[in-house]
């Protein structure tokens, strides 16, 4: 272990030991982490990343379980966010997490057998579909006269991820919303078990398309800090350009979508009109639009020559200029801002409480940015604003969006200007075992991945937290009291992965 | 001019919007995709999407009663019949006779009730959901057409479709009045809101909780669809020839000589072209409306229909 700070307790301590992190200022559950470890000790590993901007590091406490009888207290009473993540240890590894609030599945549906943990190292793949289908998933019922529930997907009548959602309703007003995810469980984590580390890499740029960079640089770190490599600088610099890209289409994207949601295509057309230049530059860039390829554990593949760099930087002056004339048309709009302000509003509390990350937690009033609290890349030399909003709604997310936009264009024209020159790869070598946290600052949020290599220098463990997972349940509070039709545009606003959640 | 000629000439008119019905809405959508940047699908592309649907097999829903089967003919019938109560290239149409501006209303209310019947009757989610908003909607939207038809016949002195269209031709600039620009928005406004239209309804998105008209009719296929398809479209275009022949009262031909009839297929046709610009720009231009602003919407509408009926009784009638 390198990073983070890790604190080893026995399984009695474990949730005391949580509760103190838990309780510091600015505190965050990140992520947790489960290892098989009984070839060797006979038990499995559950780490608690806790995620502390304040002190600018992520703090780590771990556990081991037996094999024979893996339960623990549950966390989940004191901390909500823990929920999914324990719900997903005990699906994934069979640990019983004592006192948890909720005993449904999560992302493996009924047709899997029970008492199958795909993420054991003895796991066999059984034939699917299962014999005998376990039970139905429940939905919490919401009684009283004229209460409906309306299903939704998972199959959607536009072009987009599959996802279940369970409405309560009385006429229009939303009094209940359900997520059922999982339809596009791709089993990313267990495919990366005995891989080498570019082919990991190729997975890890696979979680979800367009978040592909962050979740490539978020494990070449973690490869680069089991190593104990040092990247060139230049590389750092390279990354930080690369990432803010991947920042700008994104960003362009979401922002159409309000205008779609809306009912406002004009508006929407002008935006993916620049979003898909873009992307073209991407592409004209290194060969990949969603810029896959690029990394690799020790640094970039590719340079920026000095002409090339010229030109992005003249192509993101226009383009900045370009996005300010079309943003001055979705601020005039009175009908689309009708729509946004005040629809689908997150209190900081909740997004506090769920561990919210990203612009859906900065538009919340979060004060939270990875790149600027934990700087990685050449970051720390840029200095990073976070954009901070309070508002909370889908009005304040598209504005956080917006301003993360311009802070993007500005920080890859200084990159630009700043980079120094020398080479942008390095070798890592053979790495030694061992396990470290990587992160990044997706579009969409923190990307956590924690990988852990065996004496081969294959991967033993991939644990893969996107943002998606950690932004999903804020769509359960951000509905609450608001009308169905103005669903999708809420669910837009926060533009969450399927496939990053169900990996 | 024999008679025979005339009531031939009548009842190709509402032959003449069925065939027209499709282009229009072709042109708006090609219209609107130029305003958005896009090269859009051809102005033809419903005629062809009409013949694909009638041919492809129809799938019913299996708790579907015979209302659902039933709807689609009931919906185009009364639609299509609404079309021979109002005049499109002369004054005289040919059911005129049979019913006034009223009727029409309700003919216009009959699809819309047995098209919430059949969403209902599907057993999906979205279909009651659809139903329920199409309710709400036209429970405003009623009113307000009821109202801007009134101002129109008060001018007249008549409730007949083609004796207001006839007054309003013949007049000359004596027609010309608040009552008449107020009650071309209001009918605007309306028609907007009763052919789903932007900003009330959204007739291109793919957003099931959204939909208006398109959840009722999402568990259609094939020839009911078509039919659906048609009225719709068809709808449209009535809402678009009243906006033309009782507010916009220039070029209409009084008999059927074949000049005049000319002049009037051309007058017609280019007030259609406006009015399908003036629909495209307004729908680009425009962001959809929260659902519990439509009655607002259609609020406004309402009081301009009657701030128009009511100059017209004070300059008309001397109230």
């Amino acid at each position: 272990m390198v990073d983070p700070e890790l604190q080893t307790v026995p399984r009695d301590r474990l949730a005391a030991a949580c509760r103190t992190l838990a309780g510091r200022t600015g505190s965050r559950l990140a992520s947790v982490v489960v290892t098989d470890e009984r070839s060797f000790s006979d038990a499995f590993t559950i780490h608690y990343v806790f995620s502390l901007p304040k002190d600018h590091r992520y703090a780590c406490v771990a556990a081991d379980l037996p094999g024979k009888d893996p339960c623990f207290a549950s966390l989940t009473p004191f901390v909500p966010g823990a929920s999914l993540f324990e719900r997903e240890a005990r699906e994934f590894f069979g640990l019983v997490p004592l006192g948890h609030p909720d005993p449904r599945p999560l992302l493996l549906h009924e047709l899997w057998p029970q008492g199958t943990h795909p993420l054991r190292r003895d796991f066999k793949a059984p034939a699917l579909p299962a014999a005998s289908p376990s039970a139905a998933y429940a939905f919490q019922r919401v009684g009283g006269e004229g209460v409906f529930e309306i299903p939704v997907g998972p199959v959607h009548a536009g072009i987009i991820e599959p996802g279940h959602f369970r409405f309560s309703v009385a006429g229009e007003p939303i009094i209940n919303l359900e997520l059922r995810l999982g339809w596009v469980h791709k089993g990313i984590e267990k495919h990366a078990e005995g891989r080498n580390l570019p082919e990991a890499l190729r997975l890890a740029e696979r979680v979800s398309g367009d978040a592909s960079f962050s979740h490539g640089l978020a494990f070449c770190q973690a490869a680069e800090r089991i190593a104990g490599a040092q990247v060139p600088p230049r590389a750092r610099w390279l990354r930080a350009v690369f990432g803010e890209l991947e920042r700008l289409y994104n960003h362009l994207g979401d922002i159409a979508g309000i205008a779609t949601d809306v009912g406002f295509p004009f508006g929407a057309a002008q935006m993916l009109l620049l979003r898909e230049r873009v992307l073209q530059r991407n592409g004209a860039l290194c060969g990949h639009r969603l810029l896959r390829g690029v990394l690799r554990p020790g640094g970039v593949v590719m340079d920026l020559s000095g002409p090339a760099a010229a030109e992005l930087k003249a192509f993101l002056a226009r383009l900045l200029a370009d996005f300010t004339e079309v943003e001055r048309l979705y601020l005039e709009t009175d009908s689309l801002m009708d729509r946004v302000e005040g629809t689908g509003a997150v209190s900081k509390r909740v997004a506090e409480d769920l561990g919210a990350v990203g612009p859906a937690a900065r538009a919340s009033g979060v004060d939270e940015d990875l790149r600027r609290d934990q700087p990685y890349a050449a970051y720390a030399e840029l200095g990073v604003q976070a954009q901070v909003r309070e508002e909370g709604d889908v009005a304040a997310r598209m504005l956080v969006k917006a301003a993360e936009f311009r802070e993007s264009v500005s920080l890859i024209s200084r990159a630009l200007d700043l980079m120094p020159e020398g080479p942008c790869s390095a070798e890592l070598g053979a790495p030694p075992s061992g396990s470290a946290l990587g992160w990044a600052e997706s579009p969409r949020g923190e990307v956590l991945h924690w990988l852990a290599l065996d004496a081969q220098g294959r991967v033993s463990r991939l644990k893969v937290k996107s943002p998606s997972f950690s932004n999903w349940p804020l769509l359960n509070w951000a509905v609450q009291g608001n009308i169905v039709p103005d669903f999708p545009l809420i669910n837009k606003s926060f533009n969450l992965s399927y496939s990053g959640n169900d990996r | 001019m024999n008679g025979c000629a005339m009531t031939a000439a009548c009842w190709f008119q509402p032959l003449l919007l069925l065939l027209l019905a499709p282009l229009i809405q072709g042109c708006a959508r090609k219209l609107k995709a130029c305003l958005q940047n896009r090269t859009g699908a051809s102005v033809l592309q419903p005629y062809w999407d009409l013949l694909k649907n009638l041919r492809k097999e129809e799938v019913l829903s299996e708790t579907a009663s015979p209302v659902m089967r039933a709807a689609p003919y009931a919906a185009f019938s009364a639609t299509f019949l609404a079309c021979f109560l109002v005049p499109v290239l002369f004054t005289a149409s040919p059911l005129g006779f049979a019913g006034d501006m009223i009727a029409l209303v309700y003919l216009l209310a009959l699809p819309r009730f047995f098209m919430a019947l059949a969403g209902l009757d599907a057993g999906s989610a979205f279909g009651g959901m659809g139903s329920s908003r199409e309710m709400m909607i036209s429970s405003a939207a009623e009113p307000a057409l009821v109202m801007v038809l009134f101002s129109a016949a008060v001018r007249a002195g008549s409730t007949g479709a083609s004796e207001t269209a006839a007054a309003l031709a013949a007049g000359g600039p004596s027609v010309l009045g608040p009552g008449l620009a107020l009650g071309f928005i209001a009918l605007f406004l309306v028609a907007l809101a009763e052919c789903g239209r932007l900003p009330v309804d959204n007739p291109a998105t793919h957003l099931e909780l959204t939909m208006v008209h398109e959840a009722m009719i999402l568990e259609h296929s094939g020839r009911s669809l078509a039919l659906l398809e048609l009225a719709s479209s068809l709808k449209l275009t009535l809402f678009l020839t009243l906006l033309a022949n009782l507010f916009i009262p220039w070029g209409m031909a009084g008999g059927t000589e074949p000049g005049a009839a000319a002049l009037s297929a051309v007058a017609f046709l280019l007030k259609l072209g406006a009015l399908v610009v003036t629909l495209s720009v307004v729908e680009t231009s425009t962001a959809k409306l929260r659902l519990f602003r439509v009655p607002d919407f259609l609020g406004i509408a309402f009081v301009l229909a009657l701030l128009g009926l009511l100059s017209e009784g004070i300059l008309r009638l001397g109230l």
